[in-house]
């Protein structure tokens, strides 16, 4: 009587939800069974789950759940339902109907090798049916540690209903894992592809480590698979290495080329070194952090385009300061190149001290803007880091700006003319005292701007700038005095031998070999790389 | 007084620092006969010596060849290295102490190059030669393809900074990071006491005696005008068919000497050397000491490394955040209105104005030697 009311509820679901019926009281009485009987119906359970409907999702849920949380009653005699211990009273399982009385019996005890099955039926049951992403997630982890005993189905029709897409694409990667280890030659071969799609380092591990399966030795077909797939990916990888290395050469590049091309630009117009351009690079960051604080302060919906806005001020300031230097300092200094070396130490020692005594000497907190967060995966394990495109683009953008002052403007102008030959540049006209002045700002404003491009990536503190002035120097002398395509090529130069050795033997052993080579490189062209016709000794 | 001291013809002035040095001595002899100043004044005035033969060294290619390098702690730190190397050699060989850097490594015995050290007069011979080859090297690669002026001095503080680079690394047998101390006997005599120490500032100063005379007698010869006559007109003497890249290499050599022997005087009296000797600061401090002093006069060398050094000592106890301010400003002072040191002040404002009008004098101003 009551199997056939069983069977015709589940008949009424099965042509709603277009799924098979789950007969549910033999599968209670299984559950209630001896150890053997008990595990074969949960056997039938879970290779049923995946075509249940909803309703008997519930029931199965209930089920389960009452017999791990020993609710579940099997009752004495076989004629009474099983029941379920409610908060009040109880109801017949199968049924749904509540019960008046619970019936004799007792719980079910779970053998030790079935709480495994029930385990993992617990945890399918979850997957499908429970209510919150949470509790789907964590039901995922438990099948995914024996991915090989859920049928295959179970994850399509959970990844096919699953809402979260993140766990819709988890759910899938499980179960590639689960066909990956399973026992169907085709299904293998298939899974393998699809985990080729992966093409990073975890991945080839995880094809590397199919060669030991015993289905590589004795299935063709498979081993052909694992091997094509490994080439793919590893092919994948160094394509991957060999772009993040050039990526990184790059951004390294980009950060030489900043704090360079102020000191190219003054070291070709006026013959002086300017040791403090570093502090300047620590003056545009500190800029940086000032305007940040602002915003916080004032506008705290803007302070996420702080690194935007900042750029005139960490320009502004620094140039004035340069300016001030020019005219109070190093005027007097442009026929003395060694002096004017410690008169900008002396600069350079005077900010450190001033910055350090103002804002103290630990790192600044500087905030991380959506814009330069996280990166994009390309191919491989290289990943796109917006923060470095930022430099990148920084850098790029520098580049253009100054090409266009040096090659296009008026003051440009002016500036190559006294670069090549100040005395004619002042008989036919050109201030070019003023030219100097303006020339020093300018290249100290763009070192405020490479301080701005470091701020979020670098630790700001008054030491930042202190270790700038050799390698800026390197990429002048390499690049050629004055230059300002010989710099860009030379910072890139420098930056991707730089990112080439250190893997190798460690970034001091860079800097050193850098050194070398820069030193090798000038007994052989000691005018660098692009030589401005000029008047230089 | 100052002017007489600096006076350029040399005459009293370097008789007079002579004469101080002599009384220093003497009462360096006191101190070891239980008389004279405490252990701490006499390590003060020893640690001034070898400073003051750091500067000479400077000066000497400096002052009369117009380079100027900034990146003379190189050289000081082979000598201070060596002698690190030599007193821990020593005292492990006479007390059995065996070094920090070692346990800090793990290892049981010293590395391969350190063998010999503890004899002395083999270290100083390493000390020497390690400073020569590579003042010789870097020396000549730069001369001969004519690099100099403000490129050279970049390139030497790169050289300096790539090798304190190198020294932090912990795997070198250098110490790393740490650097070396613990240094327990130096020539039998126990370190740190008073004997010690003023045995120690004794050598230091009368080496410092012994090399203002030889440097004296160096650049007051025939040597000494074809090193101003470089210094003011390279183009013109090499074709007179002098060979300045010979000149300039030797003067180079010779002074990377002299600073290493400054470095293997220095280190036993402060007790450690560590990478930080390396750092291009003191390498720029070096050619600030010299210009404050007077470049191309020996005497204004020494007095300027003395003179800064002692404020510096002062300052370090008295208002240690106040001792940068004070250096810049004197740097921009020196650099401002005295281009040639305490040299000016002692030839009077009158003087001073009529040079400023001519823009730096002739035979002190090494505007010729850089780009």
């Amino acid at each position: 009587m009551l199997r056939i009311a069983a069977v015709l509820i589940g008949l009424i679901f099965a042509t709603a939800a277009g799924a098979a019926p789950l007969e549910r009281d033999p599968t209670l009485r299984g559950l209630c069974g001896n150890a053997a009987a008990s595990g074969e119906a949960a056997d039938r359970l879970l290779s049923a789950t995946p075509t249940l409907s909803p309703d008997d999702l519930a029931f199965a849920d209930a089920a389960i759940g009452g017999l791990l949380s020993k609710k579940l009653v099997c009752p004495a005699a076989p004629t009474d339902p099983v029941a379920l211990k409610a908060d009040t009273g109880a109801v017949d399982l199968a049924t749904g109907a509540p019960l008046a009385a619970l019936p004799k019996g007792k719980a079910p005890v779970v053998s030790l090798k079935n709480r495994a099955k029930f385990e993992r039926l617990a945890a399918a049951l979850a997957l499908l049916a429970a209510p919150n992403a949470a509790a789907r997630a964590a039901a995922l982890e438990v099948l995914a540690k024996s991915a090989a005993d859920v049928p295959a189905d179970l994850f399509a029709a959970a990844a096919g209903r699953e809402p979260d897409p993140a766990l819709a694409a988890r759910i899938s990667s499980v179960a590639d894992l689960a066909s990956l280890y399973g026992t169907d030659i085709d299904k293998r071969v298939a899974a393998v592809a699809r985990l080729a799609e992966g093409e990073n380092r975890r991945v080839l591990t995880e094809i590397e480590a199919l060669r030991a399966d015993p289905a590589y030795a004795s299935e063709p077909a498979f081993a052909a698979a694992v091997d094509a797939a490994a080439a793919k990916v590893s092919g994948a990888i160094a394509i991957g290495n060999a772009a993040a290395t050039l990526y990184n050469g790059l951004s390294f590049a980009s950060i030489l080329f900043m704090a360079s091309i102020g000191l190219a630009i003054i070291f070709g117009l006026m013959g002086v070194i300017n040791l403090a351009q570093g502090e300047f690079i620590m003056i545009g960051a500190y800029v940086t952090y000032v305007v940040q604080e602002g915003l916080r302060a004032l506008l705290p919906g803007l302070l996420d385009w702080y690194l935007v806005i900042a750029i005139p001020f960490a320009f502004l300031v620094t140039a004035l300061i340069g300016i001030a230097l020019e005219a109070s300092l190093i005027r007097h200094l442009y026929r003395r190149p060694l002096m004017s070396l410690l008169a900008t130490w002396a600069v350079s020692l005077f900010l450190i001290n001033l910055v350090r005594v103002g804002f103290g000497t630990q790192n600044l907190q500087m905030e991380t803007p959506f814009y330069i967060t996280g990166g994009i995966a390309i191919v491989g394990d290289f990943i796109m880091t917006w923060n470095r495109l930022f430099a990148i683009g920084f850098a790029a953008l520098t580049l253009a700006g100054t090409w266009f002052l040096i090659r296009r403007s008026g003051i440009g102008l002016d500036i190559r003319a006294v670069t090549q030959n100040r005395d004619m540049a002042g008989c036919i006209g050109i201030p070019t005292r003023r030219v100097d002045m303006l020339a020093f700002g300018f290249g100290s404003g763009l070192a405020g701007l490479a301080g701005l491009a470091l701020s979020p990536i670098y630790n700001v503190n008054p030491q930042m700038g202190t270790n700038f002035i050799i390698d800026s120097f390197m990429v002048v002398v390499l690049g050629g005095v004055g230059s300002i395509a010989g710099t860009v090529i030379a910072a890139l130069g420098i930056g991707q031998i730089n990112v080439l050795i250190e893997p190798i033997w460690g970034a001091v052993a860079a800097k050193v070999i850098v050194l070398a080579l820069i030193i090798a490189f000038l007994q052989w062209r000691p005018e660098g790389f692009f030589t401005v016709a000029g008047r230089r000794k | 007084m100052i002017r007489s001291l600096l006076g350029s013809s040399g005459g009293t002035g370097f008789s007079l620092t002579l004469a101080a040095l002599a009384v220093t001595a003497a009462l360096l002899v006191a101190t070891l006969a239980g008389v004279g100043p405490s252990g701490f004044l006499v390590n003060i005035i020893g640690q001034l010596a070898a400073f003051a033969l750091l500067a000479l060294a400077l000066d000497l290619i400096w002052g009369y060849l117009g380079i100027l390098s900034l990146g003379h702690g190189l050289f000081f730190a082979i000598g201070g290295y060596v002698m690190a190397m030599h007193l821990l050699m020593h005292s492990f060989e006479t007390t059995g102490t065996v070094p920090d850097f070692m346990q800090f490594m793990g290892w049981k015995e010293f590395p391969a190059y350190w063998a010999g050290l503890g004899v002395f007069p083999y270290a100083l011979a390493v000390a020497l030669v390690l400073a020569g080859v590579v003042a010789l090297v870097t020396g000549w690669v730069s001369f001969r393809s004519r690099v100099g002026g403000v490129y050279f001095a970049i390139i030497t503080q790169a050289l300096v900074y790539a090798a304190m680079l190198l020294m932090f690394r912990n795997d070198t047998g250098f110490g790393g990071n740490n650097g070396m101390t613990g240094f327990s006997v130096i020539f039998g005599l126990r370190m740190g006491t008073e004997t010690a120490s003023a045995v120690l500032a004794l050598a230091s100063v009368v080496v410092l005696a012994l090399g203002l005379v030889a440097t004296r007698a160096l650049v007051s010869g025939r040597l000494g005008r074809l090193m101003l006559a470089t210094r003011d007109d390279e183009v013109r003497l090499r074709s007179l068919g002098y060979d300045t890249i010979v000149l300039k290499t030797g003067v180079w050599v010779v002074s990377a000497l002299l600073a290493a022997i400054a470095g293997m005087l220095y280190v036993p009296q402060v007790g450690i050397v560590n990478p930080r000797i390396l750092s291009p600061e003191l390498s720029l401090e070096i050619a600030v000491w010299v210009a404050i002093g007077g470049r191309g006069h020996l005497v204004g060398a020494v007095i300027g490394a003395v003179l800064v050094n002692a404020l510096k000592f002062w300052l370090s106890f008295a208002a240690p955040d106040v001792w940068p301010f004070i250096l810049s400003a004197l740097i921009v002072l020196v650099v401002l209105v005295f281009p040639n040191g305490l040299l000016d002040l002692s030839r009077g404002f009158g003087a001073l104005k009529a040079r400023m009008r001519r823009e730096g004098v002739a035979s002190l101003d090494p505007r010729r030697a850089g780009p």
